[in-house]
């Protein structure tokens, strides 16, 4: 700590967190340039402006890093007391009507501190990756103009201290992503796949807005209900707006689970909200709604069930974007989210156990689909999204920590897949297939080498990242208990476990088609050419960091076992853990020992894993080549070929509908009935009873006459009659 | 008040009609000049719009820049114009778009020049005036000439079914307002006694008010209608037909479902002027209505029909989505897509909560630049290729990437992504009716527009500018040039800057919605609003600083509301 306070002392921590913006506009700026004059500086210029715009937010970043890691640098907190091991800035008022505000605020922890390292860091490689991969392209302004704005995006995504703020990077990334799928735009299927990622990511869109509106109100019900359990949050809400990050941890500590658990507090969980429109409402059914409604934002950014679909038709923009945005950063935006919300997760053990199970089902859902796919990018995405779903599974369970680490170690070893799916796409002549691949391994060394140890780290092979981050998730689905949802929560470890199963298989087949053996017959080139240093350095480096990431697994102290990325993130889910102690909802075990035995049972897993499908393609299917398939083995092959008919489930049950509902809408309600009958019909009856008092008027001064006459004679009777008895 | 600021209104409002007669002089065969001379009157007006917006005080009196003239002295009329903070924000909208408008018809219209012009300015000043107008009569005039110069814009300078869509236009909103000129002269006759009738908008609202909060009190409580003073009486008896008819024609103008038929006709005949007129400003008459004029006057009723009209802007909003989904003319698509966003903007204000009403006036001048830029886009398009179909189009961004990359930013202003204008306005409507009485569902259903908008505009974004080019006619087309460019710039940055900075200008919104949400809570017996608490200040009017207009006292109103209600009453006495 000495060392750290003597190195920093230089590092103006209130000028630092001023300049926080810093991070996010250099991005911006450089997207700014490179998209509007980026054809008159030409290719180098924009290479080197677009790289060094991230670089430049890199080396912010570190220092920012470097100022959290000081004891005495606090954030602001008007919800409560000052944030340790933070920094923030509110640089006023975004927008504010009535009761409601948003401020423009941001701010660092340790586990934003640590994405923003992630997110520029592996940036900055992929940057550089792709100045040699687009090297031939010719919208290469257009395309890191893109890749800036999205980074930018991404880091207020990961920066703001509200869920608005936060919303913007959200829908921002999710912008961008379609720019970059839909990149070679002339390809209608690509364009198809940035615009179905659009609209699949709006689905989940909409639960995060409604999710967010369910906060608020909650936020404005309680300080009326029970005001002194509220605490600042009215206070802190006027002052910087109710979604506020550090409002959501005051929300969670001013509901107590149960009466039981606070004897005499004025709201509980169990008690219904008094006035306003979620009148008659529990609190904590209010709050488990809203947390399910994030569920599905998560779902839809995350690549989830049921919103998974997008992801590996994305796959269609080009491999830098695939490895950045499709499987680092952006997909992993709701672990972050749920990181975030986890003071109000822990209070909802049936949203954990959803979450849970979204996560495990996905994982085993996509993994089974990753076993058939040939295109190398479309097994790495199918990958991206059963990793994401171990993620969820994590969170799900209450280890935060953990998701996290695996958030952080997946971002170095897929990125690192991807990179090397693209450098051997770039030395085959775009060749995805990797049927008609082989060999590799001679003619792509350093390729080869770094695919090698990232599918060894994401089969989670002893010592690499992959093999800690996965086992701390299994091992807390393992031992947490969640009362009242126990059940749920062994599934969710089955799940895990069978994920861990067929991880090992289809990355080790993947590798084995692509790398080992010979050179397929179908090859397009015949013999591959390694890529250039811009490619193969990331790789390197990506590679090594998918070794060193383990190092944050390993026990804080001797003697300890408390892993050092669990004590790092302490500061950021103290709130969280509070929350959790006082209610109770999950029973986190002491940390006993290193799990020998789950380590041993991991291990085993991913021999078993790796070992059959090993001996499969490289003995087995080889010698029978030719012959077919058993019935009940080709059947699966093809379930799992065509994702479990997903897409067509969609089209079936959700497009064509829509799409013939609103034909009929328009044809027979707007067209017919609203205005042919309603519109028309009104103006021709209009013209006909013209037409009709047209016959009246003869312009025959004699029958004029005799109306007149005989409208008198009946004036007169009538007037008789009434005069008369 | 200094005399340029009483009168900055006046000259915002009739330097176009100025400059309409000085282009009227000009000899027809000059089309350059009269171009110019007609930009140059949009530029200076919209050099004085700015200065009236930015004049505009947030913290100051609700109506501000007034100024009251004696016009008709013996019905009451005077002269009155003066804008609030809601009224400035669209003045500033009119006036920006003013500029635009002419530069986008640069090339597009070629003949008779000089009468479109002409209409262009009529229809400049006519609109500014009804938004100035602080007299319901005044309102009227200017609400009533809008219609002539855009019936003309469609049926003269319009494509192959002008005639009909002009028609339809113009029957359709005079249906509806002619019911609302019925329900302003009831007003006028039930509300002050003989002798000292007005049409001036804040007397008569004063006017009301005692009456107003009887009634809703009424309501609330479940009371006898016997014991009610005469006027509160007239007015529950009769107040929900005027609000209806108020209501009906601000709903044709808005649209609201089901009377948006028209809306489709006259955008897709219509000129790229007549378009982006009518999706930037026409539209927003209508909603401008309903604020200011149908439900302050009439709380009670619209308290009633609250829900309904809610429902029917819900409907409008997934309805116009579903409508957009089912189309294949450009022109339609995007029309359609003004029913659903203006369905926001009717949805926000009946959530009667101040988010609500913020987000719909917002929403309001998203609306005005995210669809005008879609119209003058497009209209660049017709221009070039004549068509409206989007199967006649298909890999545009290859050959006009400039055009494409303007399109997709005003796109994704349009389906409201954030950091855009679009997001502020749909946040804070979707906000403010979950916090409002309305029923859940509503909420929920106008949140799936935020799906559908997404579906349908990318979908038509797809269809014309990705993919091969597949026609040999699309291989050609040029990209945007310097005046296009400079006609669409303008949008860009406002659609930018009205995203990330969005506070200027919801400050000058935001003490109006405050002011309306009492004033509409105020038909809610149980809500607690005071009748002072929603006072309107009244302007003397010049030179009789103290006879004018005066407020009668409760029990001459009801007097007089209560004679006039009986066929051949003699004037009651005003007493002192």
């Amino acid at each position: 700590m000495a060392l750290h306070s003597s190195m920093l002392t230089w590092v103006n921590a209130a000028g630092l967190a001023e300049s926080l913006y810093f991070i996010i506009a250099l991005p911006l700026l450089g997207a700014f340039i490179s998209g509007v004059f980026g054809r008159l500086l030409g290719r180098a210029n924009v290479n080197l402006l677009a790289t060094a715009a991230v670089a430049g937010s890199f080396m912010l970043s570190l220092l920012v890093f470097a100022a959290i890691n000081n004891a005495g640098v606090t954030a602001p907190n008007p919800f409560g007391d000052a944030v340790p091991y933070a920094l923030g800035h509110d640089y006023g008022t975004w927008f504010a009507a009535g009761g409601f505000r948003v401020n423009f605020g941001l701010a660092v922890d340790h586990l934003s501190g640590t994405l923003l390292l992630v997110i520029t860091g592996v940036g900055t490689l992929i940057h550089l990756y792709s100045t040699s991969y687009m090297e031939h392209d010719e919208g290469y302004w257009r395309f890191f103009a893109y890749l800036n704005l999205f980074v930018a995006m991404m880091l207020t995504l990961v920066m703001a201290d509200n869920l608005v703020l936060l919303f913007v990077g959200w829908e921002g990334v999710g912008m961008c992503s379609y720019l970059l799928i839909g990149f070679w735009y002339k390809n209608p299927a690509y364009a198809f796949a940035g615009r179905k990622a659009f609209i699949t990511n709006r689905v989940g869109d909409f639960g995060f807005l409604l999710g967010s509106f369910l906060l608020v109100l909650m936020v404005a019900a309680l300080p009326a209900q029970a005001p002194s359990q509220a605490g600042r949050l009215e206070a802190g809400a006027a002052q910087v707006g109710p979604l506020n990050l550090r409002g959501v941890g005051a929300l969670a500590t001013a509901l107590p689970y149960s009466a039981a658990k606070a004897p005499g507090a004025e709201v509980t969980l169990e008690s219904r909200v008094a006035s306003g429109p979620l009148a008659g409402f529990t609190y904590g059914g209010v709050l488990t709604a809203a947390l399910l409604l994030f569920l599905l934002g998560a779902a839809g950014k995350s690549a989830q069930v049921p919103l998974y679909v997008w992801l590996p038709d994305a796959m269609a923009g080009p491999t830098p974007v695939s490895a950045l945005i499709h499987a680092a950063t952006m997909v992993t935006a709701g672990v972050y989210l749920f990181c975030r919300l986890s003071p109000l997760l822990v209070l909802s053990p049936a949203a954990m156990a959803t979450v849970a199970l979204i996560g495990g089902t996905t994982a085993l859902l996509a993994a089974l689909i990753a076993f058939t796919q040939n295109d190398i990018k479309k097994v790495l995405a199918y990958s991206t999204v059963s990793q994401l779903g171990l993620m969820f599974l994590g969170v799900g369970v209450g280890a935060f920590w953990a998701a996290a680490f695996h958030l952080v170690t997946h971002a170095f070893f897929k990125a690192c897949l991807f990179l090397g799916a693209g450098s051997v796409m770039h030395g085959n002549g775009d060749e995805t297939d990797i049927q008609k691949l082989g060999g590799l391994r001679k003619e792509m060394k350093v390729t080869w080498a770094t695919f090698a140890v990232a599918t060894l780290a994401i089969t989670g092979v002893v010592p690499l990242s992959g093999f800690f981050s996965k086992d701390a998730i299994l091992h807390a689905a393992h031992t947490h208990v969640v009362p009242g949802f126990e059940g749920a929560m062994h599934v969710a470890y089955a799940l895990g476990l069978l994920t861990a199963l067929s991880t090992a298989f289809y990355m080790t087949r993947a590798y084995v088609l692509a790398f080992e053996g010979e050179r397929s017959k179908d090859a397009k080139v015949p013999h591959a050419h390694e890529s250039a240093a811009a490619m193969t350095a990331p790789l390197v480096v990506l590679a090594v960091l998918s070794v060193l990431g383990a190092a944050w697994a390993f026990p804080l102290l001797p003697g300890t076992h408390e892993p050092v990325f669990e004590n790092f993130l302490l500061p950021v889910f103290s709130v969280t853990e509070q929350v959790r102690a006082a209610a109770g909802t999950v029973l986190v075990p002491d940390h006993a020992g290193l799990p020998w035995g789950a380590y041993v049972q991991a291990w085993v897993i991913a021999l078993i894993g790796a070992g059959s499908a090993f001996f499969l393609y490289t003995r087995f299917f080889p010698s029978r080549a030719g012959q077919p398939l058993p019935a009940a083995l080709a059947f699966a092959r093809n379930l799992s070929r065509n994702k479990f008919y997903a897409d067509e489930l969609y089209e079936a049950v959700l497009i064509r509908p829509l799409k013939f509902v609103a034909r009929l809408a328009y044809q027979v309600l707007d067209a017919l009935v609203i205005d042919t009958v309603a519109v028309r019909g009104t103006a021709w009856v209009t013209a006909q009873v013209g037409s009709a008092l047209r016959l009246i008027q003869t312009g025959d001064v004699q029958a004029y006459a005799a109306i007149m006459a005989a409208a008198a004679l009946g004036g007169i009777v009538y007037a008789l009659s009434r005069v008369m008895p | 008040m200094s005399f340029f600021d009483s009168h900055l209104l006046h000259a915002v409002i009739f330097l176009p009609l100025l400059f309409a007669a000085l282009v009227a002089l000009l000899p027809a065969a000059e089309k350059g000049q009269i171009r110019v001379a007609t930009l140059v009157a949009m530029l200076v007006d919209g050099v004085l719009g700015l200065l009236a917006y930015l004049k505009f005080d947030p913290a100051g009196p609700e109506f501000q820049l007034e100024h009251r003239a004696s016009w008709i002295d013996e019905f009451g009329i005077s002269f009155h114009t003066g804008v609030d903070g809601l009224a400035a924000s669209l003045l500033l909208l009119t006036v920006f778009l003013g500029p635009l408008v002419v530069m986008a018809s640069w090339t597009y219209v070629d003949e008779r020049v000089k009468e479109f012009h002409l209409a262009l300015l009529v229809l400049q000043s006519a609109m500014l005036g009804a938004l100035c107008a602080l007299d319901i009569i005044v309102f009227y005039v200017f609400f009533e000439a809008s219609l002539i110069p855009m019936y003309l814009l469609v049926g003269v300078w319009g494509s192959e079914e002008r005639q009909m869509a002009a028609m339809k236009f113009f029957l359709y909103t005079l249906v509806g307002s002619l019911l609302m000129l019925v329900a302003i002269l009831g007003l006028y006759f039930v509300v002050q006694p003989a002798g000292g009738r007005s049409f001036d908008y804040p007397t008569v609202y004063n006017g009301l008010l005692s009456a107003t909060g009887e009634v809703s009190r009424c309501v609330a409580t479940g009371c006898d209608a016997s014991t009610l003073s005469p006027l509160a009486a007239a007015l529950k008896a009769w107040g929900p037909w005027m609000f209806l008819a108020f209501a009906l024609a601000f709903a044709v103008k808005v649209p609201l479902f089901p009377v948006h038929t028209w809306l489709p006709d006259a955008h897709v005949q219509a000129p790229v002027a007549g378009s982006m007129i009518l999706a930037g400003v026409m539209l927003k008459l209508g909603t401008f209505g309903f604020w200011r004029f149908a439900i302050p006057l009439f709380p009670a009723a619209a308290q009633q029909y609250r829900t309904p009209i809610a429902l029917l802007a819900v409907v409008g909003i997934v309805y116009g989505a579903l409508m957009c989904l089912a189309q294949r003319d450009i022109k339609k698509l995007i029309a359609y897509s003004s029913v659903s966003h203006l369905g926001y903007c009717v949805l926000g204000m009946f959530a009667y909560t101040v988010e609500g009403a913020t987000g719909s006036a917002y929403q309001m001048l998203n609306h005005g630049v995210s669809t005008g830029a879609l119209f003058l886009l497009f209209g660049m398009l017709y221009e070039r290729r004549h068509t409206r179909l989007m199967a006649d189009y298909g890999g545009i961004a290859r050959v006009m990437p400039l055009f494409t990359a303007f399109f997709v930013v005003v796109t994704f202003s349009s389906i409201a992504v954030p950091g855009t204008n679009g997001f502020v306005g749909e946040f804070l409507v979707l906000l403010g009716s979950w916090k409002s009485a309305l029923p859940l569902t509503f909420s929920v259903l106008a949140a799936t527009g935020v799906i559908l908008g997404a579906a349908y505009m990318l979908w038509m974004v797809q269809k014309v500018f990705f993919g091969e080019v597949t026609l040999r006619e699309n291989q050609g087309l040029k990209d945007m040039g310097g005046r296009e460019i400079a006609a669409a710039l303008p949008f860009l940055a406002l659609i930018v800057v009205m995203g990330l900075v969005p506070q200027p200008f919801l400050d000058r919104l935001n003490p109006s919605s405050e002011r309306f949400v009492a004033r509409a809570a105020l038909g809610d017996g149980a809500s607690g609003v005071s009748e002072q608490q929603v006072m309107m200040p009244v302007m003397p009017l010049a030179g009789q600083p103290t006879a004018a207009a005066p407020v009668p006292s409760r029990t001459n109103k009801a007097l007089a509301g209560l004679q006039l209600l009986r066929p051949g009453a003699v004037p009651p006495q005003v007493q002192p």
